[in-house]
């Protein structure tokens, strides 16, 4: 890559075109639902043009830098899916219309049933559309940030020589991955649900050993897709379970009535939750089987951003969102709660142990992926939280957790996605300026210098202006600074977990203390991660080297830089937490109406209300999570991690007031905590990984060596004994066809007589 | 102009439209070649009239062009296999799906208990859309295994050098022959029609044997190999003894009843019925089984025939496997089911139910120690018979009803697609016989590497072969197993384990021979993908252009993967079905 790039929007003309697609389909009569199987069909399609396109012209020009290795191709159609699925939700917005439903896109199979008295029922496995506010909120999450970490990617991906000639490869499992994420939002069955949950744990593995040549990442791939496949075993096994009660998987059956007219109760559905639950344990990386995701961030940072923030891990979140009606079926209650507290238990134990491990992560990227477990158990404990308050009778505040785990969902995929796409720019230049500082034929220090390190970093706010205000804004919606992004969700999700032992299920009281700690702790190891990168003096020489270069970064960044500022805050406003539940619901519109009248009472009003029910026991749980998470956690930070930048460093204004704050409370040396057991067991992740492997050696490794031995010996003992019978056999055969006519006519004589003596003796 | 009426009246001309084009194709080809500018003075003195008679002289440039036999031939075939299959697509109210012609040549709507000679069903009609189709594959394949040079080019291509003056011989010599191979061609053609049409065992020998004896020169066609003559000398011996002892069982029959008619009053069937057979009658029986038994190249009189098959050029080898042997079959049927079936006579149950056996796990095992893949395809091609022997031996021992008309429709769907995927691998090996090999399971070597365009075919043909899913192979195997399976114990229900094995009748137990069978044969069609795909080769990656072979496999790949899972195998399937209810019927 050369030092300063041409601009490169002309490249964009075919892109920007494409959001002229939905327009077209409206000018041409159809409606936005009709398109919808679209979302999941344009990246379908594009995934083999890319692979078979790139595989053949790899290498030429037009190829390289027209279409950059067909990332302008893949971007094109995500604009398509993107454009299509806005269209969608105005369409929504205006009908206020529960979508549900939409028949069959196409039959895939069709068999027939054999019921109890012995009469035939055909059933269809068909693929159909399912839209309601659920699947568009993730839709949409998982719509955008595909689009903005596609544009990301062409920079970031391009611009690496280790990349050269393999990006469409690159580029094609994107785009198949989208599709996989598309398509399960959509998918109107469990099963479509669990096909296309399989595609993306295909492609996950892809992309996370896309540079298969490092046995690292190799590993790192094999174990993410095994874990995986744990989780997914058992959400197979739900499935069975729940076919098994209703004769189908499709939602309208399940979700139309959930006791099947009165034939199903709650105790039956207790084990196919709990398994399917599983299935979204592994799928969403939580306790315990978190272990792959810290491993996958040995995939390239923008494959880091779309699996770990913007779809993957929200699959497992979505599919217990989609379950959410069956808690609050009526006829289950109270049957359903204990599935609902392990839910939230889960979550709890999750939140705070990743966030535990975060303290001490040295790799920017692994900061951020334990950053991601934990915001995720967040959004687990909210919604067990919903699901036991729905499940025991409490509607009002049920709806009120749900939207506010599922609000917490569309923050922190927005903030998550943007800190892993300024944590690439950073690695990005943090790689190029090594180069740079040390020739790029340098290949032996290479490998000694971690561009991931943060221990490399420091005093980079001056050199990275936009990525420094992005990585502030994305760090300030995680650890939930107020008025900012994830802010209200989480105050929320904390609320409704305490709440929870209101109500009477003091079993939540460990992982409601759990999530309460983990706020400040969030806040904690968030901020350290920014003062190690942005703040203080550059800790390697590497730094004076770094500047941002191509627009293909920065322009993502930007745009996600404003979403989080102000979607937090609007959204909240407009009472997403509520709409997200119940979309007809009209509380959304007074805070319009309100606004003209008197402006400031309004805002303070929603301030107060969006996120805090009226209970004063909440409200000072909520304080106390907003003081530690906005207070005391970024305050250590400061003290441990924050500094001045080096003379003549001037930091961009939106960042300077941080670095001064950081440099101005002081300074504590942490040394001999960092040497401590505690650290050392935080470092090998609590030993859960080494615990794992240890079962696996004693349990799974002596029994696969039995069965190898078994295998070997007797199976293909006998196998082998087989064939070498035959080939005896054929030889011997073969030998009677000599080649003489004459012994032919000799055995056709004998033959003969044989046949008739037998034909005779019968009768 | 409606293509119905072609077929509608019950009249000579409409019913046997197939046939009489063949005999047309036959006539031109006699005649077409040889037509030139021969003249002849009128014997009138001191005059010099010459009126031309075309037959002879010097030849026009279309007619003596060497392409143009096997055009005709092709356009022969084509011509036969599109109005046999109009004739039974159009509706039976415009059409006529059923007539019979009796021995004076009185054409009929068909009355059970007329004694007629040629029959006109969808069985026959099915059978002979098989025959023709195989030939005409084989037919355009040919076109490249036995190349015409124009006369234009070949003039160009004297030079002194011997080697090249030897091969311009050869295609001299090739030119020559190409009118004598497309007539044997339509003249199995014809033969095998007719066997598809008899129903009187004369008429039924008289085209076995106008077949037979067209296919044993057609074997030994390549004379300059060594392998050839003796193969089609060998086949010819085999053969024409099976046929003399076939000959002798049908005169047996005669003398026993007096009449070869199978259906009819005064016919085999009603004879056999009303009074069962006599000893002469089952010595009868037995040595026309012999003589179908070689023709469907049943242990033990299988011997010559992988040796022909490996003689013969890849396309009649096709031939040999596919149409030779579904004549075979349909012999064989007509007689087993025709002549004794009809009240229940199932005396040669057992025979060929041992010989089902026997045929199959010999053709299989055989098959496993082949180094030549020719041989190797002919000994599938045995153990193929043996399945189908297998369905014939279940129908014996279950009667008519729906379970066997079940079973025949398997039959006859299987002959009919083992028409794509058989001729399909022998054109492959055919392919590799135009560089001179093929006769080597090591020449196969690293063809995907070299030709993946060949392979990928190749690799279809073995997995229909095997009966993998979902191809059509498959389909034939899964409907001729479950049919003889679910007609053996559908009255067993009920019954604990131990009963329901020991009431079960013996030939459930033919549907398990299949199964293991079927595994046996997965070794060796598999080891041929196998060295395809994963073995090195040295020999340069550019095969041999030969456009028409290549043409003909794309045919066979195509028909092997619609007819597998594509709608076409719905519509094979129902044709089968009907063709298996006519032969019943």
């Amino acid at each position: 890559m050369g030092e300063h790039s041409k601009p490169e929007w002309n490249l964009l003309v075919p892109v920007l075109a494409m959001v002229s697609f939905p327009f077209i389909r409206h000018l041409l009569g159809y409606n936005p639902i009709d398109s919808a199987f679209l979302i999941v069909a344009v990246p379908l399609a594009i995934f083999p043009v890319i692979l078979i396109i790139g595989q053949q012209y790899k290498g030429e020009d037009w190829w390289k830098h027209q279409l950059k290795e067909g990332g302008i191709v893949a971007l094109a159609g995500l604009a398509i899916t993107l454009s299509l699925t806005i269209w969608l939700i105005i369409e929504f917005l205006v009908h206020h219309a529960h979508f549900g439903d939409q028949g069959a896109v196409f039959d895939w199979i069709t068999f027939d049933n054999i019921a109890s008295d012995n009469t035939l029922t055909e059933s269809v496995l068909s693929f159909g559309i399912w839209v309601d506010s659920i699947s568009l909120t993730v839709l949409f999450v998982a719509a955008f940030l595909c689009f903005l970490i596609c544009w990301f990617a062409i920079g970031y991906m391009t611009t690496d020589p280790i990349n050269e000639d393999r990006n469409h490869r690159f580029f094609a499992e994107f785009v198949l991955f989208s599709m996989g994420m598309f398509g399960m939002v959509l998918a109107d069955s469990f099963l479509w649900l669990f096909i296309f949950w399989e595609i993306m744990g295909l492609c996950s593995y892809l992309l996370i050993g896309f540079y298969w040549e490092k046995p690292s990442a190799a590993a790192a791939a094999k174990k993410a897709f095994l874990t995986t496949r744990v989780g997914d075993v058992f959400l197979m096994v739900g499935l069975f379970m729940l076919y098994d009660l209703y004769h189908s998987l499709d939602f309208a059956v399940i979700f139309g009535d959930p006791t099947l007219g009165g034939t199903i109760h709650g105790e039956d559905l207790q084990w196919p939750i709990i398994m399917m639950f599983i299935g979204c344990v592994g799928k969403s990386a939580q306790f315990p089987l978190h272990v792959w995701l810290p491993d996958a961030m040995e995939g390239p940072t923008p494959v880091s951003a779309l699996i770990h923030a913007a779809t993957m891990v929200n699959a497992g979140l979505y599919l217990v969102a989609r379950m959410f009606p069956i808690f609050s079926e009526a006829s289950f209650e109270g049957a359903l709660s204990d599935v609902a507290m392990l839910i939230a238990w889960i979550g709890g134990i999750t939140a705070f142990m990743a966030a535990l491990i975060a303290f001490v992560a040295n790799d920017i990227k692994r900061v951020l992926a334990y950053s991601t477990m934990s915001q995720l158990a967040y959004i687990f404990t909210g919604l067990g939280a919903a699901c036991w308050l729905a499940n025991e009778g409490y509607q009002k505040y049920a709806l009120f957790a749900f939207g506010a785990a599922m609000f917490h969902l569309f923050n922190h995929a927005m903030a998550k996605a943007m800190l892993f796409m300024s944590s690439g720019s950073v690695i990005h230049e943090m790689h190029h300026a090594h180069d740079h500082a040390h020739g790029d034929g340098d290949e032996g220090d290479h490998h000694h210098f971690d561009p991931q390190d943060m221990r490399n970093m420091g005093g980079l706010a001056s050199k990275m202006p936009v990525t420094s205000t992005a990585m502030m804004l994305g760090s300030m919606s995680i650890i939930g600074i107020p008025l900012i992004g994830g802010f209200w969700s989480k105050e929320g999700i904390v609320g409704q977990a305490w709440n929870v032992y209101l109500k009477g299920g003091e079993m939540i009281l460990f992982p409601a203390i759990l999530v309460l700690a983990t706020a400040g702790m969030t806040g904690f190891y968030m901020s350290r991660m920014w003062f190690m990168t942005f703040a203080g003096k550059p800790k390697s020489d590497v730094v004076e080297y770094v500047h941002e270069e191509t627009q293909w970064i920065k322009t993502p960044l930007v745009t996600l830089s404003i979403v989080t500022a102000f979607s937090g805050f609007l959204l909240a406003c407009g009472h997403f937490v509520y709409w997200l539940s119940d979309p007809a619901s009209e509380k959304g519109s007074h805070f319009m109406t309100d606004f003209f009248k008197h402006p400031f009472e309004a805002i303070l009003y929603e301030l107060e209300h969006a996120f805090l029910p009226e209970d004063n026991t909440l409200k000072i749980v909520g304080w106390t999570a907003i003081l530690l998470s906005a207070g005391l956690g970024p305050f250590i930070a400061a003290r441990m991690h924050g500094g001045h930048l080096s003379e003549g460093e001037r930091a961009v204004p939106l960042t300077s007031w941080l670095i001064r704050y950081s440099g101005s409370v002081g300074h504590t040396d942490v040394g001999e905590l960092a040497e401590g057991g505690l650290a050392t067991a935080l470092h090998n992740r609590l030993y859960i990984d080494d615990a794992y492997e240890w079962i696996i050696s004693k349990t799974l490794i002596p029994l696969s060596a039995i069965s190898a031995w078994i295998d070997k010996n007797l199976v293909d003992g006998v196998i082998k004994r087989i064939e070498c019978g035959s080939q005896w056999a054929s030889t011997q055969i073969r030998q009677l066809t000599t080649g003489k006519a004459s012994d032919y006519l000799l055995m056709a004589a004998l033959g003969t007589l044989v046949v008739i003596a037998i034909l005779w003796g019968v009768i | 102009m409606n293509l119905g009426t072609l077929f509608s009246g019950p009249d000579m001309a409409s019913i046997l439209m197939p046939e009489w084009i063949l005999i047309l194709g036959i006539t031109a080809m006699i005649i077409v070649p040889n037509l030139g500018n021969a003249t002849f003075r009128l014997p009138i003195p001191n005059t010099s009239i010459r009126i031309p008679y075309l037959l002879g002289g010097k030849r026009f440039s279309f007619t003596g062009d060497p392409r143009l036999p096997s055009a005709i031939a092709a356009f022969t075939l084509f011509a036969s296999f599109i109005t046999a299959l109009l004739s039974q697509m159009i509706d039976s109210g415009v059409g006529v799906a059923e007539a019979c012609i009796s021995m004076t040549g009185a054409v009929n709507e068909c009355a059970i208990s007329d004694n007629y000679i040629l029959r006109v069903d969808p069985f026959s009609r099915m059978m002979e859309m098989i025959f023709t189709a195989a030939l005409l594959i084989a037919v355009i394949a040919n076109m490249d295994r036995l190349p015409a040079t124009s006369h234009k080019r070949l003039q160009l291509e004297v030079q002194e050098d011997p080697v090249a003056e030897n091969r311009r011989l050869a295609k001299l010599l090739n030119n020559r022959r190409q009118v004598d191979f497309s007539l044997l061609v339509l003249m199995v053609a014809l033969g095998m029609s007719t066997v598809a049409l008899s129903t009187n065992l004369f008429s039924l020998f008289v085209g076995l044997e106008l077949a037979s004896m067209a296919s044993y020169v057609l074997v030994s066609f390549h004379k300059e190999t060594k392998i050839g003559p003796e193969a089609g000398v060998k086949y010819f011996i085999v053969g024409s003894v099976a046929g003399a002892v076939g000959l002798y069982g049908i005169s047996m029959l005669y003398i026993w009843n007096g009449d070869l008619s199978i259906y009819g009053t005064g016919g085999l069937a009603e004879k056999w019925a009303s009074e069962g057979p006599n000893g002469m009658a089952i010595i009868g029986l037995a040595m026309m089984l012999v003589a179908f038994g070689f023709k469907v190249s049943a242990v033990p009189f299988h011997f010559a025939a992988p040796d022909a098959y490996a003689g013969a050029s890849g396309p009649v080898a096709g031939v040999l496997s596919t149409a030779s042997k579904a004549m075979g079959f349909v012999a064989l049927m007509r007689v087993l089911f025709g002549v004794t079936l009809g009240d229940g006579g199932n005396e040669w149950t057992i025979l060929i139910g041992a010989v089902a056996a026997i045929t199959m796990t010999w053709g299989n095992i055989a098959a496993l120690g082949s180094k030549n893949p020719k041989r190797m395809l002919a000994y599938s091609s045995i153990a193929h018979a043996g399945y189908i022997l297998a369905g014939i031996a279940a129908i014996g021992a279950l009667g008519p009803g729906a379970g066997s008309e079940l079973i025949a429709t398997a039959i006859i769907f299987h002959l009919a697609v083992l028409v794509t995927f058989k001729i399909g691998a022998f054109l492959v090996v055919s392919l590799l016989e135009c560089e001179g090999r093929g006769h080597e399971i090591s020449h196969f070597h690293g063809l995907a590497r070299r030709d993946p365009m060949i392979a990928i075919p190749m690799m279809i043909f073995m997995l229909a072969l095997a009966g993998v899913p979902p191809l059509s192979g498959f389909l034939s195997k899964l409907m001729m197993v479950s049919g003889i399976i679910s007609s053996t114990v559908g009255d067993v229900s009920g019954a604990t384990l131990s009963d329901a094995f020991g009431s079960l009748s013996w030939v459930f137990w033919l549907a398990i021979l299949i199964f293991i069978n079927s595994a046996i044969s997965i070794f060796y069609y598999l080891r041929i993908c196998v060295v395809m795909f994963f073995e090195e080769t040295d020999r340069s990656p550019r095969m041999s252009r030969a456009p028409m072979i290549r043409i003909a496999i794309m045919l066979c790949t195509m028909g092997a993967v619609v007819l597998g899972f594509g709608v076409l195998a719905d519509v094979l399937a129902i044709a089968a079905s009907d063709a298996a209810a006519a032969l019943f019927s």
